[in-house]
């Protein structure tokens, strides 16, 4: 299928001319209209955008002004937020395995809510239990996500009942459940599931005891398509709602989406710097490859959109990155004109997992960031280095 | 919508203030640090999200932490004041003419600058005061290696979360005693029992076993949510919980100053611990 260039193109020979080659151009815009819209597609729910996906301070500010929240899972992303102003009550720390000063310097920030779900994890709150709230993660393993996170972290649900007893016994505080049906879950159907089996588990705990839950953590999973096609994210999202309106009033619902606000906000330039041709196939070397901003299809098992600038009558190719390393190929089979060492290569989609992911092997620099359209209200497309 | 600031001590309640004006604010490795005002408390000092001190009502923390140990001893010389950046509890134990020196030791030297310059009503020109000796050292290592003796030892920390941990640690407390002079007071400052009981339960682990006799006295700051602080009591003279109202009233109206919350009543009423925090430390 034919993939075109993103809507509001730029002039990419400009721009590399003007910061060089590699380039991550961030979109704010599309950030922001991808914020809106799984916002308005999931309207009673809190989005606590996972900075893990794209942790960058403009990524920051602009959805910090667009009323979004942020999932913390390390020091250094609260650090990320406390320069950039953003309050504390606007975040939820969620990653399940923290060392004590991971707890302490989160309190400091003044996050007091912690996700858990094992009970040497809990063990760890015990001296902080008059200051924090907790959420249990479970576990949900799901066949139809790209990345299953219920294998690393959660706890099974046949072992809830007997964690919230030993929380209590303990003097903390679960204050809801969490779950994380894993990365680009296509079925809505996993989330429906595993917020009917939460809610067993909190009316359970609700006619059984005196301390009441009140948030669910639906997680994040929110799918974005890599190869060109849009997803209905409202309609995605349309069975969720409708569990969510049968809830009672006291359940507060949040999410974690990460991926798909940052996916599509970014889009990757990179160059021809050398061609050669091997058995009959022709291979081209670009400037940036599977350890600097392509390390998502290593890591994450994202495979990008590649849009050649030149056009012509294509041939089977092979494109690879810049080090010396055998594995830095970013595809063996695909389709290209005859291209010249100078010439662009467009990979849009490349917000999520990518410069976040991105090594320094070879001794080769990072990509750099520039954003573009910063402040919405303006009418020159501003760029700004970030 | 006016400023806020939300305090973030505890992730199920607590307290607001709106923001008139901020006076400063700094953000290092360390702490995040705000000095604002609100129009019912004053100046407020506020670290790491949790209040710390406020214009209007710091006196009933510093008479107590003072005037409490000073006047029940009777003959205080010397006094060592651990933290107290703000300079508010300096001022209160230099209130007493009787006493000839005072060691005053502070981790970091810009918070007595900021101090003195954002929250002037604490100190009020007390830094200016020759009988003031300012360390800056960490706490516990000036207790660890000091050789001078003292007879009033007031430990105003901050909360355990953050710089003000090691003085929360039973080492600490053992230092202490060894630069006490005999029938010499430790003064602490113990947290909210209703709010953080592991607080008291700590210090009365540790005092128990280091001081002939420990015990706590309380009284209500009205932000430090949660009821009453408590106060940390430790000594090897079991006289000084004794002493009688005629002998309190002697010393404080020779002492010749006027107070806001201490008077010789509320001395000896703040030994008298509410039943919970009786049950927390049992």
């Amino acid at each position: 299928m034919e993939i075109s260039l993103p809507a509001n193109s730029y002039d990419w020979s400009n721009l590399v001319n003007q910061y060089g080659s590699p380039l991550l151009i961030l979109d704010c815009n599309t950030l922001r209209n991808q914020y809106r819209r799984l916002k308005e597609s999931l309207p009673t729910v809190d989005l606590y955008f996972a900075i893990k996906s794209l942790p960058n301070e403009t990524v920051i500010n602009v959805l910090h002004k667009e009323g979004c929240h942020f999932d913390i899972a390390t020091q250094g992303e609260v650090l990320l937020l406390e320069n950039n102003r953003v309050p504390a009550n606007k975040t939820i720390h969620t990653h399940p395995i923290k060392r004590d000063s991971d707890i302490r310097s989160t309190l400091r920030f003044g996050c007091t809510t912690f996700v858990v779900d094992n009970e040497f994890e809990l063990d760890k709150f015990v001296r902080y239990k008059e200051r924090v709230g907790l959420l249990l993660r479970l576990s949900f393993p799901n066949p139809n996500a790209v990345v299953n996170l219920s294998k690393k972290f959660g706890l099974s649900v046949e072992h809830a009942p007997a964690f919230i007893n030993r929380a209590e016994k303990l003097g903390i505080h679960i204050k809801g459940i969490s779950f994380h049906v894993g990365s680009q879950s296509k079925l809505y159907q996993s989330h429906v599931d595993a917020i009917t089996k939460c809610m067993e588990i909190i009316e359970t705990n609700r006619k059984t005891r005196d301390v009441p839950m009140s948030i669910l953590d639906i997680g994040g999973g929110f799918p974005i398509n890599y190869d060109g096609t849009d997803i209905d994210i409202e309609e995605f999202c349309n069975p969720i709602n409708n569990i969510i309106k049968t809830l009672p009033e006291n359940i507060k619902i949040i999410a974690e989406p990460g991926r798909y606000i940052s996916g599509p906000a970014m889009t990757c330039i990179t160059s021809v710097i050398g061609k050669a041709n091997r058995e009959g196939i022709p291979w081209y070397y670009l400037d940036d490859g599977v350890y600097n901003s392509f390390s998502g299809q290593i890591f994450d098992h994202a495979i990008y959109p590649i849009i050649s600038v030149r056009k012509g009558e294509t041939r089977t190719s092979v494109l690879a990155g810049p080090t010396c390393d055998s594995i830095d190929i970013i595809s063996e089979n695909i389709e290209l004109p005859d291209l010249d060492i100078g010439d662009l290569i467009v990979a849009p989609m490349m917000g999520a997992y990518t410069s976040a992911t991105a090594t320094e092997f070879n001794s080769l620099p990072r990509t750099h960031i520039i954003a573009v359209n910063v402040d919405e209200d303006s009418d020159t497309n501003i760029i700004q280095l970030v | 919508m006016k400023n806020q600031f939300e305090e973030t001590l505890y992730d199920a309640h607590g307290q607001r203030f709106s923001i008139e004006e901020i006076y400063y604010e700094h953000k290092s490795a360390h702490q995040h640090i705000i000095i604002f005002h609100n129009s019912k408390f004053g100046r407020v000092m506020a670290l790491d999200g949790v209040i710390q001190t406020t214009e209007k009502d710091e006196f009933i923390y510093h008479e107590m932490l003072t005037h409490i140990p000073i006047l029940a001893h009777g003959e205080v010389k010397n006094v060592l004041i651990i933290g107290g950046g703000d300079g508010g509890m300096l001022r209160e134990v230099l209130r007493h003419n009787t006493i000839k020196s005072i060691s005053m030791v502070e981790i970091d030297k810009a918070v007595v600058d900021m101090c003195i310059k954002y929250l002037p009503k604490h100190s009020l020109g007390a830094f200016e005061d020759n009988r003031l000796n300012l360390v800056i050292d960490d706490g516990a290592n000036f207790v660890r290696q000091s050789s001078e003796k003292f007879d009033v030892i007031i430990v105003d920390s901050t909360d355990p979360i953050g710089p003000g941990e090691v003085l929360f640690q039973h080492e600490f407390y053992i230092n202490c005693k060894n630069i006490l002079n005999k029938n010499g007071i430790v003064v602490t400052q113990n947290g909210v029992p209703f709010m953080q009981p592991d607080e008291v339960r700590n210090t009365e682990k540790f005092f128990s076993q280091i001081f002939k006799d420990n015990s706590f006295y309380v009284a209500p700051v009205p932000t430090y949510i949660g009821g009453n602080m408590a106060f940390g009591w430790g000594t090897d003279n079991k006289t000084y919980r004794q002493i009688s109202l005629e002998t309190l009233q002697q010393r404080f109206s020779s002492a010749g100053f006027k107070t806001r919350y201490y008077n010789p009543k509320i001395h000896l009423a703040s030994f008298a611990l509410p039943q919970y925090v009786i049950d927390i430390i049992a």
